[in-house]
């Protein structure tokens, strides 16, 4: 398991140094002139020559790419030409409230989705069963700006029950809930487009564990179908999901651009978004790392999670 | 000039939503311009202000050069108002209560100003003084390639020498003699004064000196605000910053953008602040913006996009107000003069007349714009009125719909017509009747038009400007790009380093507008070495003509240059979309807007109570 854990580990490092040097070719391609985009239409010549100096871009692309990752390697992201202040310090910002926003929506698509897909896993084959995926399906398949909106619509514009947006100016996780009625829709509208997939992986998974010998060793033994639900079919058919959580934790770092847009939330969505728009190679190179490392953490923790919670995966490696 | 500014940066496309004001009146009076005020004046209150898609980031009057945010400037300006305050009421002059001096003297042949300060205090108590302004002036002078705001030529490289005789005077001989009305309201409206007795030194715990009088250490200076002014952490802590000259002091600032003003009780000029506070919040987009506006909770002031004024009417049953102004700037499709092939076209003029004789911008500003724009009959807007439109542009320019017209100049010179097709040259030379230079047989009349992406009423204005073009045989491919993306492409060149330079990769452009400041100069759009002059027009005609509104002191001079500039189309002119304004009903003050004092003063709006 150990040399297992090292090996895997070295792949990571390995995808993170990839990713780090794809993305610096990808936004260096993009068309245009960097200074341009950033200081607009009217910057003289002077300026942009100012400009390109003070950031470096009047080097050659091998030597900024080698400044870049030395200054990486010393915790420095670089200063966002748009914002005027430290990478480090706007990802720093944004990600631990994405995490609670992404995390509070995961939560609920959890609480949702697994007893839905144990539902649907006991009534499989019914019209239950087609109803509730029927649901989830369409749910899903509903682009979330349009669930956003006709939330909105109906709940903060109609009833007046929930705030529509965020208050302007939130720069704590503690700020996130100033207003508490302002979280209810993004949380749900995430929540939604995650349900389905935690309940269809649910479901097939406890289709599977169902038809397994000691389900009906525990129905010989008497159990009560509450107890075979719970304490035997729930906590083996339960795996899957933890390899999707940890697949979900680029998510929680990459944050919901749309979701983001919508309910006027800052986060990593939004700022990847808007650097990539303006050209702003710091944010951008530094947002795509912590999302590339962020991937490679994700799938190396399902991973180990996966063979640390079943034998018989500990065993094999 | 007028572009080069900060308020440029917001130009783009950026709606911040604070124009607005006019002087306060008492209960039940006229408010500035004219707008009658119901109900009981309530002193306090709190109004909060939507700030969309950008928020300051700097808060030194004197912003770098390298930062370009145009939201600075509504931070700022509240706290240090400029020399010259721009706008009175809607008018487009400076506002005399408002400015910093009491009376601008122009002398030997308008080659020297004196300028008599107002004696008014800084917040702490102190006069301000003409070493405010010689502070100002050092270190713009030693630093100047290092100011946002500084243009090629202009203050204070323009500056012989600065006198000041007294305390409250100040005297500036000029290299050259200038037009009284364009600096002063193009550049003396740029220039804040800034408290020399807080703010001239090297460091957060150094002592107060005369640093700013030596080159070394105004340029230490310098660096110290700079470095300061970046610090977003700070701004409402650092002590530097808490030292203003205008009705607002900063109370609370975050780096997300969100910030709050209260009145500066020492504040001199004639609008005490009667709200308590202010409160801008700022928005991720303009969706969220609408729809909190929509929810009728927590904003007061807002700006409506452009795509949403059809929501206008919900608005009011929530309890708002609207207002709209014309933004102060000048929209256009930009030709490239140096295209291959499609610059031979476009350096025409008979081509590019009937261009925009198939252009119906009377049908644009109704259907893509709600009605809400100016009609862009030439490169002045109708809302500066009798000082600077001219007869000309006011009766609708020159060159209104007609595709008749643009089809019998385009057959006059030796093109087959195919209305609904693409128009080919069929006498290419360069007598009176034939294509032009370097045209040749069988040249198809097309273009691409390249224009910025995530604008629906864009989007529709430039489907018509394609639909309309083909009445006249004239092929447009539209193309749309992100904002940065097509600025960035846009190359930087102008009428003078264009041959040389690359700036070839696109042929017809439209980004939105070009702001001006009270005087609607061409200077730094159409003059040869412009900066702004992107698409490298160049005729020494229209150079005189600049020259003559910016330096001469004829009052005829501007309309020459505006009807010239109207006819010689170095840009095709469009329909400049207003700025839509909501406000809560019982917010009064709000009216008539004034789009030319950096849109924020705050200082003439109170609220009101019904009465009985």
């Amino acid at each position: 398991m150990t040399w297992y854990i090292v090996r895997r580990i070295g792949q990571s490092v390995a995808v993170v140094i990839g990713v780090m040097i794809l993305t610096f070719i990808l936004v260096h391609l993009e068309p245009g002139s960097t200074a341009r985009a950033v200081l607009g239409l009217k910057a003289t010549p002077a300026r942009v020559a100012l400009f390109n100096n003070t950031y470096g871009l009047n080097r050659p692309l091998p030597v900024q790419f080698w400044l870049y990752c030395d200054h990486v390697l010393h915790g420095n992201f670089g200063i966002s030409y748009s914002a005027g202040q430290p990478v480090s310090t706007l990802i720093a910002q944004r990600l631990p409230r994405d995490a609670v926003l992404i995390g509070m929506s995961t939560l609920l698509a959890l609480i949702i989705g697994i007893p839905m897909g144990l539902y649907q896993a006991i009534h499989h084959g019914t019209v239950r069963d087609d109803i509730v995926a029927g649901t989830w399906f369409t749910l899903y398949s509903a682009p979330d700006f349009m669930e956003a909106l006709l939330l909105i619509a109906i709940f903060s514009v109609h009833f007046h029950l929930f705030q529509p947006a965020f208050p302007g100016g939130i720069t704590s996780v503690g700020g996130l809930f100033t207003d508490p009625s302002a979280l209810v829709l993004p949380v749900v509208v995430l929540a939604i487009n995650s349900v389905a997939g935690f309940s269809q992986y649910m479901r097939s998974s406890a289709i599977e564990e169902l038809a397994q010998d000691y389900m009906r060793t525990a129905r010989a033994k008497g159990l009560s179908e509450r107890m075979i639900m719970w304490r035997h079919l729930l906590r083996n058919a339960v795996l899957p999901i933890i390899t999707i959580l940890g697949l979900s934790l680029p998510n929680i770092v990459a944050g919901a651009v749309i979701a983001e847009a919508i309910f006027n939330f800052p986060g990593m969505g939004l700022l990847f978004w808007q650097s990539a728009l303006s050209h702003d190679f710091p944010v951008m190179l530094g947002a795509t790392l912590i999302i590339g490392v962020a991937t490679v953490v994700g799938n190396l923790a399902a991973d180990i999670a996966y063979g640390v919670l079943d034998p018989r995966i500990r065993h094999a490696v | 000039m007028p572009t080069k500014r900060k308020l440029a940066a917001v130009a783009a496309g950026i709606a911040l939503t604070t124009l607005v004001a006019a002087c306060a009146a008492g209960n039940g009076g006229k408010v500035g311009g004219g707008s009658v005020v119901k109900g009981q004046k309530i002193k306090g209150g709190t109004v909060t202000i939507a700030e969309v898609a950008g928020s300051p980031n700097d808060i030194m009057p004197l912003g770098p050069s390298t930062n370009s945010n145009g939201f600075n400037i509504y931070l700022d300006l509240g706290l240090w108002p400029s020399l010259t305050y721009s706008g009175d009421g809607a008018k487009s002059v400076p506002n005399p209560q408002e400015n910093l001096y009491s009376k601008l003297t122009y002398s030997d042949n308008d080659k020297v100003i004196t300028i008599d300060l107002k004696p008014w205090k800084w917040s702490d108590g102190v006069p301000i003084t003409s070493r405010d302004f010689t502070f100002v002036y050092n270190l713009l002078k030693w630093n100047y390639n290092d100011w946002f705001d500084y243009v090629q030529g202009l203050f204070p490289v323009d500056v012989a020498k600065v006198l000041t005789p007294n305390a409250h005077t100040v005297v500036l001989d000029l290299t050259r003699s200038y037009n009284p009305t364009f600096y002063t309201d193009n550049v003396l409206a740029t220039i804040p004064l800034l408290p020399q007795h807080a703010w001239d030194k090297t460091s957060a715990s150094g002592k107060v000196s005369n640093y700013d009088e030596t080159k070394a250490g105004a340029k230490a200076v310098w660096n110290f605000l700079q470095a300061q002014g970046s610090d977003m952490g700070t701004f409402a802590t650092n002590p530097l910053w808490q030292v203003v000259d205008g009705p607002w002091k900063l109370a609370a600032f975050q780096s997300s953008g969100y910030y709050a003003w209260v009145p500066n009780k020492n504040y001199s000029g004639p609008d005490k602040p009667v709200l308590n506070k202010v409160i801008w919040t700022p928005f991720t987009t303009d969706t969220s913006e609408m729809d909190t506006l929509r929810s009728g909770t927590s904003l007061d002031v807002a700006s409506v996009p452009l795509n949403d004024v059809r929501q206008i009417p919900a608005l009011k049953a929530e309890g708002y107000s609207v207002a709209q102004v014309p933004t102060p700037g000048v929209a256009e499709i930009l030709p490239n003069f140096y295209a291959p092939v499609a610059g031979l076209l476009l350096r025409q003029l008979y081509i590019r007349q009937a261009m925009e004789y198939l252009i119906n911008r009377k049908q644009i500003v109704q259907k893509a714009f709600a009605g809400y724009a100016d009609p862009g009959n030439g490169p002045v807007p109708v809302l500066y009125g009798k000082q600077f439109d001219s007869p000309l542009e006011k009766a609708g320019g020159p060159y209104q719909y007609d595709p008749a017209k643009a089809k019998a100049l385009l057959a006059a010179h030796g093109w087959k017509v195919v209305p609904g097709g693409t128009d080919t040259c069929v006498k290419p030379g360069t007598a009176a009747d034939e294509c032009g230079a370097g045209i040749t047989s069988g040249e198809p009349l097309t273009f691409q038009l390249l224009f910025a992406s995530g604008t629906e009423s864009y989007d529709e204005q430039n489907a018509a400007f394609q639909s309309t073009e083909s009445l006249g045989g004239v092929k447009i491919t539209l193309k749309s790009e992100p904002f940065n993306t097509l600025v960035s492409t846009t190359g930087t060149c102008n009428g003078q380093s264009h041959p040389a330079a690359t700036c070839d990769d696109w042929q017809l452009e439209q980004y939105g507008y070009n702001t001006y400041l009270m005087d609607p100069t061409g200077a730094g759009q159409f003059n040869t070495d412009a900066n702004g002059n992107y698409g490298g027009y160049s005729t020494p005609e229209m150079n005189k003509l600049i020259d003559a509104t910016e330096y001469g002191s004829s009052s005829s001079a501007f309309f020459a240059y505006e009807d010239y500039a109207a006819r010689q189309l170095p840009l095709l002119w469009l329909p400049n979309a207003s700025i839509v304004f909501v406000y809560k009903s019982n917010l009064a003050g709000v009216t008539p807007l004034n789009p030319f004092s950096g849109l924020v003063n705050p200082e003439v709006w109170y609220y009101t109570k019904p009465t009985s």
